[in-house]
């Protein structure tokens, strides 16, 4: 049983890791913008279908191209709509973030149709590890190492450069940086640029894993929505360990009671919220209080 | 007339006449209506199509609405002299399919409605076809309580029954090993197939040696995966549909068990598999129609044609049970030589039309269409672009036991009730 138990566990904690890559992008935009963007899931889906376009023309290199232009997609979408909404009502945010999720999905499927991709892992990446009771597979390992570096770049990008500091300041207390001459609209553009990047990333490493049709954002936007209300909207940290405690209690509700796995990380989130009304990591912020 | 509206928006005296009196000349008109009716004869009749525009069942819905087409096309959109034309509405759930439905009757006014890409939007419908006296063909909804327990006179099915389906590949499954594992969508369909292959196993002595139900829009099956792997059974029993089973495949493949442990859906769609691809396809499967199925009568391989020289690649599974309701709901017509709801009906309980030695027809006491079931095997090596499958059997062996096979009226219980 203990096996069991283990295998389970890690096989959580793998697809936790994705779920982080998806929601980290959300936390961002709503920590430093106070946007809550609906359109993430659509995002991630445009990545997904990037991602395969671009990599029957550039190999592999599509996986990296394909997020940056879905991250530039995602600034012009700023500049355009999402600026007219800081410091307005949150409901406007959602409307409009939402109003945008149905258009990109409607457009994936002008250009795409309604059916879906085949898109399987790199024939290098095929195959089974097994280490003990451990049994997962080499793409799985991938996706796991590759969302560890891009948090950690990440992470060290905010803590040791004056940009990090900009925008983690910027998150706080936007008047402020303003007032000390720092082109605020500019670094907010590049912050939804870099959130909406990661989705899209996320998006990208999913298309082997997933079904890629106009749909696949359903898949990826409600997982994120409980990781970051479960980790604390706006924190970083909080949307890890959420990520991984999603992904190990979905994989754990499998193994016992598997026609409750779908509901499992909404009753996690219920419980969190009843101790934690701000979630794990939720701190009391003054401008969304 | 904008310019006829005062500045403030609000209607000013002249607009206020203008729209009253254009108000008197249309009820003028609608009193006027019985003089006009002789011009009626070349009024279009209208079927309506209810299926899925939005959300997991778009392309199903899609593939349904083209077959219909082509049946409509190949009559020249004209039945008795009259031009027919269609109107599709969707149908998100269950609610909205009713309403919709509700309003084809009620405002489109139409002759007679093809719709349903699933068991939950179908089942609402034929409740409206009942109290609105309307004939409505099932055209894609496998759960059996349609022709069964919540059977009535104006609901027709097209799609074979689950248990029908199940009756066909067991067999098959058996040959291979008896050790089953099921993993089941927790919805009607999924509990559906689970109970007959259950009852299939159990009749050659077999052993369940697992079941999971997993949530219907489950992404990542790689759990269940693990847990079938510690199971080793012979076969893997699936009731899972759409993008479900694209993902279950494509992560069974992932890890490496394609060739290891059989997998078999009983009912499957073609688009199911193109959208994974042929190097991820694999698996065997249960299907009511496949295209390149040499034993197709004369009127399928027509129907096959037409719909891969518009659509640019072969008409799938859906697109054919959109093309045999309407094709025969314009037999229905014809044969009757009438619009009128009771004569459709009337005509859908008689009409039967050839498929090779058997007959295909809407069996007069529950209205399921009679028609033999295929079950094929994902190919070793896929040269084709779109056609992955190849033919391991068909149900029944002997066209003989057609009726036999969709089951007797004590196991069906269906009473269909008057018109």
């Amino acid at each position: 049983m203990i096996e069991v138990l283990i295998s389970q566990v890690v096989n959580g904690l793998v697809l936790g890791f994705l779920y982080v890559l998806i929601a980290i992008g959300l936390t961002i935009i709503f920590g430093m913008l106070g946007i809550i963007n609906f359109a993430h899931g659509a995002f991630f889906a445009l990545g997904a279908y990037f991602a395969i376009m671009l990599s029957s023309y550039i190999g592999w290199a599509g996986f990296i191209v394909g997020p940056l232009i879905v991250g530039i997609i995602g600034m012009l979408t700023e500049v355009v709509l999402i600026r007219r909404l800081y410091g307005k009502e949150p409901l406007l945010s959602l409307i409009v973030t939402f109003g945008a999720a149905l258009f990109i999905e409607a457009a994936i499927r002008l250009v795409w149709g309604a059916g879906g991709q085949p898109f399987s892992p790199p024939s290098i990446l095929t195959g089974v590890v097994e280490f003990g009771p451990i049994v997962t597979t080499k793409y799985r390992v991938a996706v796991l190492v590759i969302t560890a570096v891009i948090l950690a770049a990440f992470w060290a990008f905010l803590r040791f450069t004056p940009y990090g500091r900009i925008l983690r300041a910027g998150g706080r207390d936007p008047q402020m940086v303003s007032l000390l001459g720092i082109n605020l609209p500019l670094v907010m553009t590049a912050a939804f640029g870099f959130g909406i990047a990661l989705a899209a990333a996320a998006g990208a490493l999913a298309a082997p894993l997933w079904s890629v049709k106009p749909n696949i954002a359903e898949a990826a936007v409600m997982p994120a929505f409980v990781t970051v209300t479960i980790g604390g909207l706006g924190s970083n940290l909080g949307a890890i360990v959420a990520g991984l405690l999603i992904g190990v209690t979905t994989a754990l509700t499998i193994q016992f009671w598997p026609e409750a796995s779908a509901a499992a990380m909404y009753i996690l989130m219920t419980i969190v919220l009843l101790v934690r009304p701000r979630g794990l990591f939720g701190e009391q912020w003054e401008r969304f209080e | 007339m904008p310019k006829e509206r005062a500045k403030d928006g609000r209607l000013n005296r002249r607009a206020f006449i203008t729209s009253a009196s254009g108000l008197a000349v249309a009820s003028a008109g609608s009193l006027s209506s019985p003089f006009i009716s002789s011009a009626r004869a070349q009024e279009p009749a209208k079927v309506g199509l209810v299926f899925a525009k939005q959300g997991t069942w778009t392309e199903q819905g899609e593939h349904l609405v083209n077959g219909a087409k082509v049946a409509l096309e190949q009559v020249g959109s004209k039945v008795l002299g009259r031009p027919v034309e269609f109107v599709w509405l969707d149908e998100p759930n269950p609610q909205v399919a009713q309403q919709n439905m509700q309003k084809m009757v009620d405002e489109m006014k139409v002759s007679a409605v093809i719709g349903g890409t699933n068991s939950g939007t179908s089942l609402a419908m034929a409740s409206v076809a009942k109290r609105s006296k309307m004939p409505f063909i099932a055209a894609n909804a496998a759960a059996r309580d349609i022709t069964g327990k919540e059977c009535n006179r104006y609901t027709f099915r097209t799609l074979a029954t689950t248990p029908v389906a199940c009756r066909a590949v067991a067999p098959h499954l058996a040959s291979i090993g008896k050790n089953w594992y099921f993993l089941v969508a927790s919805y009607v369909f999924g509990l559906d197939v689970y109970k007959s292959m259950k009852a299939e196993l159990d009749a050659v002595g077999g052993k369940e040696v697992g079941f999971d139900e997993t949530p219907l829009g489950t992404t990542d099956f790689s759990s269940f995966i693990l847990k079938i792997r510690q199971a080793k059974p012979d076969v893997v029993v699936l009731a899972i549909q759409g993008n479900d089973l694209s993902n279950f495949l494509k992560q069974y493949k992932e890890f490496g068990l394609q060739d290891k442990i059989p997998v078999c859906n009983p009912v499957i769609g073609d688009s199911d598999l193109w959208s994974i691809g042929a190097e991820t396809s694999f698996g065997i499967y249960g299907k009511p129609w496949h295209f390149s199925d040499p034993s197709n009568p004369p009127a399928d391989k027509e129907f096959a044609a037409a719909y891969s020289k518009a659509h640019g690649r072969p008409a799938s599974d859906k697109a054919w049970l959109g093309w045999q309701s309407m094709r025969m709901l314009i037999g229905a017509i014809q044969k009757e030589q009438s619009f009128e709801p009771e004569k459709i009906v009337a005509g859908l309980e008689t009409l039967q039309v050839r498929d090779g030695e058997a007959l295909t027809y809407y069996r007069d006491w529950d209205h399921q269409l009679l028609h033999r079931y295929l079950v094929l095997r994902v190919k070793k090596k896929i040269t084709d672009k779109w056609d992955y499958l190849e033919l391991l059997g068909q149900s029944p062996a002997n066209p003989g036991d057609l009726d036999t096979l969709f089951g007797s009226k004590a196991e069906v219980g269906c009473t269909l009730g008057s018109l």
